[in-house]
């Protein structure tokens, strides 16, 4: 019976807690940002290994200089 | 004459196969040339990239792109190794490739998607995430 109650209550207010919510389309496009997910340390803890990688595939990158 | 037709399709059929087999090294003249030429450029995702508006053959198309399945390769190994995203991998590439891969004169896309040339004046503009 109380765990009836309860139940019923949780339903209540998970009814009550959706029925406000409004979604608004955004006026502004959604700019998507690619790099959303390169974490910057990540990156700088990776720099000896992309050295390497340039290093021993000289073919497969350019020479660069000026 | 049948001999030297003979001749002709074997030495034929041995280019055909040095040329499928061609190690990445005795590739990138002729994408150092497009890249002079400002047909193709390094992007910021650490791959190469075709200018918009540049008019690319199909073998150049077909050595840029088996150019960015051999990088695809060695950044999914590599960030295997260290347990991280192969588009980390890249990125990390990229930076170091900014840094000091693109010579004055080449275009370059940058992490916003534009299209830029590398001038003797400035260095490449760096992608935000790169240390």
């Amino acid at each position: 019976m109380r765990t009836q109650l309860l139940t019923g209550l949780g339903a209540a207010i998970a009814v009550a807690g959706c029925i406000p919510v409004q979604i608004q389309a955004p006026d502004e496009p959604i700019e998507i940002n690619l790099n959303v997910n390169i974490r910057q340390e990540v990156i700088v803890r990776l720099e000896r290994d992309a050295e390497e990688l340039l290093e021993n595939n000289e073919g497969l990158f350019g020479p660069g200089g000026q | 004459m049948k001999r030297n037709i003979a001749i002709a399709s074997a030495l034929a059929a041995l280019a055909a196969v040095v040329a499928f087999s061609m190690p990445a090294a005795a590739q990138d003249a002729a994408l150092n040339q497009a890249r002079a030429q400002g047909l193709i450029g390094e992007q910021a995702d650490g791959y190469l990239g075709f200018v918009p508006g540049a008019s690319i053959s199909a073998d150049l198309r077909g050595r840029v792109e088996q150019n960015n399945i051999q990088r695809r390769a060695l950044y999914t190994r590599r960030a295997a190794e260290r347990g991280v995203s192969v588009n980390e991998m890249a990125a990390a590439v990229a930076c170091e490739v900014f840094e000091r891969r693109i010579a004055v004169g080449e275009r370059y896309r940058t992490e916003t998607g534009q299209w830029r040339q590398r001038t003797a004046a400035e260095p490449a503009q760096m992608p935000s995430f790169c240390g």
